[in-house]
């Protein structure tokens, strides 16, 4: 499937300013993987504080990119609502970081899934910067129509 | 058997981080061992992934005990 441009993701995700955060989806096969793309820049509200002096992305928010990217699974080109009628809830995080993320840096976010119920999912999602894998986990998140 | 049934209960303790000996064959998931539907889709994933079989979503909701577990596991273990 075509990369998806932001104005397609908005379609598909509820989230905006400033909690959007994916910027692009460069891979998708539905139910079977999603690639996604968010650049981070020193332009970020959070940096103002996280921290004045030294910016790094809190983990947290490389969290929340994950599970937007992982909402994407669930995304049909054909049908644009695909996945906006659905709510997704967080049930269970466990997840690694392994080196900071800072201004500058783009991260590529990989999830493929574990197990996927009409109502649930389990995914696997790995994140990195450059060459470098900054956080990697799983992911387990129930679906309701 | 026996061996499935412990590994089992090793699988369900660490997912609801109780001690196994909490985890008695008949302590029910939901009432007893404060489980809630998605730490169950974690057990079935857990189970699929350590005996390398595929259990149907419809089995979910008989994941209510150790024992009950063991047997829908038994079903799909050669």
């Amino acid at each position: 499937m075509n990369p998806l441009n932001i104005e397609e993701i908005q379609k598909a995700l509820p989230q905006r300013y400033p909690i959007l955060m994916i910027d692009r989806v460069v891979e998708l096969e539905r139910n079977k993987k999603v690639v996604a793309i968010k650049n981070v820049t020193i332009n970020e509200s959070y940096f103002g504080g996280h921290f004045p002096e030294e910016p790094v992305m809190p983990g947290v928010l490389i969290i929340e990119a994950m599970a937007q990217a992982s909402i994407m699974l669930f995304y049909s080109a054909e049908k644009e609502n695909s996945v906006k009628e659905q709510s997704y809830y967080l049930g269970s995080v466990k997840v690694r970081f392994l080196n900071p993320v800072f201004p500058g840096d783009q991260l590529k976010i990989t999830v493929t899934p574990v197990k996927v119920i009409s109502s649930a999912a389990i995914v696997n999602a790995v994140a990195e910067a450059g060459n470098k894998e900054v956080a990697k986990g799983e992911l387990t998140f129930s679906v309701k129509g | 058997m026996q061996d499935i049934e412990n590994e089992i209960r090793n699988i369900i303790a660490e997912i609801v981080e109780k001690d196994p000996s909490q985890i008695t064959p008949e302590a029910k998931f939901f009432e007893d061992l404060g489980m809630d539907s998605m730490m169950a889709l974690e057990i079935l994933a857990a189970i699929e992934k350590k005996y390398k079989i595929s259990i149907p979503e419809e089995k979910l909701m008989q994941l209510t005990s150790l024992k009950d577990t063991v047997a829908v596991a038994n079903q799909y273990l050669k």
